[in-house]
């Protein structure tokens, strides 16, 4: 034992305390560094010196810089962000549809509402012209309604395109920073033998980060790199190498961007439903959940509205005396080829039945000589091998051309219909507010019966005898005769008193008891510039079941869209609140053990203060020691 | 005992006061907007509820315009039959004075001039038009003048037989209009079943009654020709002389009292005056094996000369017009004889009843303007109080409860002054602080 071992102890000491002191600076500096985890400098005693007496300490040395962290606590912050981050990108995009739909006076409804208060308005006033043209212009604002809601809503499919843009991106970039990161650790913790903590934490932190854009599956190699893994499997990260994503306009419809991966510069898309999580997985489920949904099921009304108000303005006879002719133009359902189709057939799909559209997209492939058409709502399918089919009144039928195996179509019947609805006619007298044929009795008649003022028949288009004269003539007080072109001049018809009587298209209703020789006509509504008829039952479609097979009308099928919109806004939102709170709470247990506490680090300033000053004393007794040594001799 | 990060603690502390204050910007945002409702994902029931809610309410609305559009057209139409009938009347009056015997030729001229003027009067009220220059009885064509008059007295219908319908609450619709047909032109003559006349060049002084209808049942008989001939002779061989008369099937020309050829007379049945004339078999004296009852009678008055007949018709639909019309001719051609006189009689009667058939058609029509009247007032308080109702479900599905938003705001801020003073004094703590 020496004056010299004293000293050694003590610079042993001293350097340990003033290691602590850097750990502890470095702490207090990275109190608020993202993802930086509190070190601590590992002390440990020197091995010991073996005397004849028995083993004397030899100081302190600093063993190692350790970073507090667990992985399983990390990992639970990760995927409570994973989460949270879809929870909110899904709700800020679904809150813009939900604002759209929210003001009570700016969605469809008022819009609808006026229409048809001018419908009724034109009922009371068949011949006036202001009222006619205010049903030609409240037409044009409720398409101009139908519009502008379809334009935001592709200015927010615009908007998801861009963002998938971006987030791509953002996943490339982070996914290279990993693989600089893990070249980088590798190389240094193989020369040193000691961690990089602060490396680690960059990493980490990066890993989170991505996760917060996608879910990615994360496996750490023997060599401490990082193996990161997206989708199907897709490797994102291998070592120091990264792969990149790219977010282009699909194949299947050019209007939506698609994700796919990048390998030895071939191009493969990724399976939408793979990627999962995040503001990725939010955007992508949002554009297929909410977005398609609201767009198809507004077009929907639209077409519905279009046609089957057409339907009843063409059995009408307008100012002018002519049949009605359709009011709006009534969008069309549309077909996107596939880009890789290598066939040529061209498919076409029309409305046969607006009542049965469900608002669904359909994908139609073609494999060895077999249709197969998946309705892309509950993916059910049906197959088939010959052209027209007509599924949930739409009929799909071969245009011209000839299918490849593998090509595919993508059939949006009502995706348009919002954005193409429009008032046909521009010309007042066109309104066809008029039946185009009435009926009367003879003056002449001495019975009492009375006919009724006659109705035309749907659908249209009307029957083409539908204006000739045809005359009813009493042959007793129980049969009749009917003639007149396209009749078949049908003799002593039984009567019916209130029973219906058709004929060319058109009903009437004869009540009473008319006489023998009484005669009723049926004729063109010439000069019928006051017959309101048909504007009444123009007026009625407002409440009648139209839409989905009849189960609803105009406004309750837009109602639920926003109702259905508001359930998913209200579900995410409540979901994004539980989740903010879960982030929250994950985060204080990872904080617990790795964040860094102030208080604490001031406690550890003084107290490695204090030991640097206590191994300075050390230092400063075997100085004197050693000074008692040299002054024996003096 | 946790451990506490010093970040956790600005963090913990930030989130509070964020929570605090969007709580308390959405209390604020319901209480400047007036509604619960802020976006449907607030209540997606109650937002799409009211959706519906807010179309029953726009469709009620709407019907209660339909009933004021209703109440305008009736009321015009009513407006116009009500001076139709005060025209009708004071024509019936006019008939009544024209039957006084003591009147002179001029006298009967004048009331055929005020006659004249009631009948231009009669054609303009027909033509009526509503406030937009529409005509009101011309059924579906608005813009034809329903009645034109041809040549003088001649006036044709123009229209047709619709009658315009308004929407005034979901399951009814109420006519608004009424065809000129069926006001003024579809109007029995006689007393509705048949018509008496008096078969013109009658020289005799014969005013033949309108007739009754005694036996419905038998009068629409299928066996019934509706077409008869009372003859009348006179022998003047015995005195007094008598006067007998004879029924006669127009359509077989047959007596119906002997079943066989009407001859000249005398006939089987004596006249008195005023006396009821049966058209059914009476034996004695009718001869006729196959015995008749048409359930029908009527009665002639005055003295029928020999060769004198009255007819027995069917009857028929005659305008407001050729009625008035008729009535003008006879008054203007009536002579200041014995003859004369019972032509001119005859004519006045015919004239009142057709007058009291078309014032009874007329008012039928008035009764039924009046009845739906009454209809569309109901139908429009009851849209009132529905519109009423839907809009207090409205209100409760979208409005807001001001007393206690206001009180949830007042809650809510000091929730967030709390969170903001306690921030500050815990982050106020800190050990550097005592590090000198």
């Amino acid at each position: 034992m020496g004056t010299g071992s004293i000293f050694n102890i003590g610079v042993s000491g001293l350097n340990a305390a003033q290691a602590s002191l850097a750990v502890t600076s470095h702490n207090i500096a990275n109190a608020s560094t993202d993802g930086f985890h509190r070190q601590t400098a590992l002390q440990g005693t020197e091995n010991p010196q073996g005397t004849g007496v028995g083993f004397f300490g030899r100081g302190v040395d600093v063993e190692t810089v350790r970073r507090a962290y667990s992985q399983f606590l990390d990992n639970a912050v990760l995927t409570a962000q994973t989460q949270g981050s879809y929870l909110d990108t899904y709700n800020s995009q679904i809150s813009q549809i939900d604002n759209l739909l929210a003001d009570p006076s700016a969605g469809l409804s008022p819009a609808l509402q006026s229409f048809f208060s001018s419908v009724q308005d034109v009922a009371s006033n068949p011949s006036s012209v202001p009222s006619r043209q205010a049903m030609i212009t409240q037409g044009q604002v409720l398409s101009a309604r139908f519009q502008a809601l379809d334009t935001q809503l592709t200015q927010m499919r615009t908007g998801v395109n861009q963002q998938l843009t971006d987030t791509v991106t953002q996943i490339n970039a982070k996914a290279q920073s990993i693989a600089q990161l893990n070249e980088q650790i590798s190389m240094v913790q193989s020369n040193a033998n000691q961690p990089p903590n602060d490396l680690l934490d960059k990493r980490d932190q990066l890993v989170a980060d991505l996760n917060q854009l996608v879910r990615t599956s994360v496996v750490k190699q023997s060599d401490g790199s990082y193996s990161v893994f997206i989708g199907n499997g897709q490797t994102l990260v291998l070592g120091n190498q990264a792969y990149s994503l790219s977010a282009a306009p699909s194949a299947a419809d050019q209007k939506d961007y698609s994700i796919s991966y990048i390998a030895n510069g071939a191009t493969v898309p990724i399976s939408t439903s793979t990627l999962q999580g995040g503001s990725l997985g939010a955007l992508l489920d949002f554009r297929s959940q909410s977005l398609d949904t609201a767009q198809n099921n507004l077009g929907r009304v639209a077409i519905v509205l279009a046609q089957t108000f057409n339907d009843q303005h063409e059995l009408g006879q307008d100012l002018n005396g002519n049949l009605g002719q359709a009011f709006f133009n009534v969008p069309a359902g549309q077909v996107v080829t596939n880009a890789n189709n290598t066939g040529t057939a061209v498919i076409n799909a029309t409305d046969s039945s607006v009542g049965a559209l469900t608002g669904s997209d359909y994908r139609l492939s073609f494999n060895a000589g077999t249709w197969t058409l998946t309705r892309l709502s509950d993916n059910t399918t049906s197959t088939f091998a010959t052209f027209p089919q007509t599924v949930d009144g739409v009929t799909l039928s071969l245009a011209s051309g000839a299918a490849a195996n593998g090509d595919s179509y993508l059939i949006q019947p009502t995706r348009t219909g919002a954005r193409d609805i429009s008032v046909a006619i521009a010309d007042t007298s066109l309104v066809a507010a008029a039946a185009p044929v009435r009926a009367s009795a003879a003056a002449a008649n001495t019975g009492d019966g009375k006919i009724s003022a006659g109705s035309v028949n749907s659908p249209p288009p009307p029957n083409a005898n539908l204006q000739n004269a045809v005359t009813i003539t009493f042959t007793s007080a129980t049969t009749f005769n009917v003639t007149g072109t396209g009749t078949g001049n049908p003799t002593g018809v039984a009567y019916t008193s209130n029973g219906n009587i058709t004929y060319n298209g058109w009903s009437v209703q004869i009540t009473g008891t008319p006489a023998a020789g009484d005669v009723f006509t049926i004729g063109p509504n010439t000069a019928g510039v006051a017959d309101n008829r048909n504007a009444l039952l123009l007026a009625g479609l407002q409440t009648v079941n139209t839409v989905a097979n009849g189960t609803a009308n105009y406004q309750s099928a837009y109602s639920l869209i926003v109702s259905s919109i508001g359930n998913r806004a209200n579900d995410i939102k409540v979901q994004s609140t539980a989740q903010t709170a879960l982030v929250q709470q994950t985060t204080a247990a990872q904080q617990s053990l790795s964040g860094v506490n102030l208080d604490e680090e001031a406690a550890n300033l003084i107290r490695f203060q204090q030991a640097y000053q206590a191994n300075g004393k050390v230092i400063q007794i075997a100085s004197t020691l050693f000074a008692t040594i040299l002054g024996i001799n003096s | 005992m946790i451990r506490i990060s010093t970040s956790m603690i600005f963090d913990q502390g930030v989130f509070n006061m964020q929570n605090a204050t969007s709580a308390l910007l959405k209390t604020q945002n319901q209480i400047s907007a007036g509604r619960k409702l802020l976006t449907p994902a607030d209540d997606p029931v109650a937002a799409a509820r009211s959706l519906e809610v807010s179309q029953s309410q726009a469709i009620t609305d709407q019907y209660a315009r339909n009933t004021d559009s209703a109440t305008a057209s009736l009321g015009l139409s009513d407006n116009a039959l009500a001076g139709v009938t005060t025209l009708l009347q004071n024509v019936k009056t006019l008939a009544v004075n024209a039957g006084d015997g003591s009147l002179t030729q001029s006298d009967l001229s004048s009331i055929a001039t005020a006659l004249r003027s009631n009948y231009q009067q009669l054609l303009g009220l027909s033509n009526s038009t509503d406030g937009n220059g529409q005509y009101l009885f011309s059924g579906f064509q608005g813009s034809t003048q329903p009645f034109a008059e041809l040549s003088p007295g001649v006036v044709a219908y123009q229209g047709d037989q619709g009658q315009r319908r308004v929407q005034i609450s979901a399951s009814r619709q109420v006519e608004s209009s009424d065809a000129g047909s069926d006001i003024f032109q579809l109007i029995k003559t006689g007393n509705r079943t048949f018509t008496t006349t008096a078969v013109a060049g009658n020289t005799g002084t014969g005013i033949v009654s309108p007739g009754t209808v005694t036996n419905a049942a038998a009068w629409n008989a299928a066996g019934n020709p509706k077409d008869f001939t009372v003859k009348f002779f006179v022998d003047n061989t015995v005195s007094p002389p008598v006067t007998t008369y004879d029924i006669v099937d127009n359509t077989t020309g047959n007596s119906l009292l002997t079943g066989g050829a009407s001859g000249a007379g005398p006939y089987l049945r004596t006249y008195t005056d005023a006396g009821t004339i049966t058209l059914a078999t009476q034996s004695p004296p009718d001869t006729n094996p196959t015995p008749f009852d048409y359930g029908a009678t009527l009665s002639v008055s005055g003295q029928p000369a020999t060769g004198d007949s009255f007819t027995v018709k069917t009857s028929t639909n005659q305008d407001i017009f050729t009625t008035l019309n008729d009535l003008i001719t006879a008054v203007d051609n009536a002579q200041r004889t014995a003859t004369g006189a019972a032509d001119l009689f005859n004519a006045l009667n015919t004239a009142q009843s057709n007058l009291n058939n078309t014032l009874d058609n007329i008012l039928r029509v008035r009764a039924s303007i009046g009845t739906r009247l009454n209809e569309v007032d109901a139908a429009k308080s009851s849209a009132n109080d529905l519109s009423d109702q839907y809009a207090s479900t409205l209100s409760g599905l979208r409005d807001l409860d001001y007393a206690k938003s206001i009180s949830d705001l007042a809650r809510q801020q000091i929730t967030l002054q709390a969170a903001q003073q306690s921030f500050a004094k815990v982050n106020g703590l800190s050990l550097f602080n005592f590090l000198g």
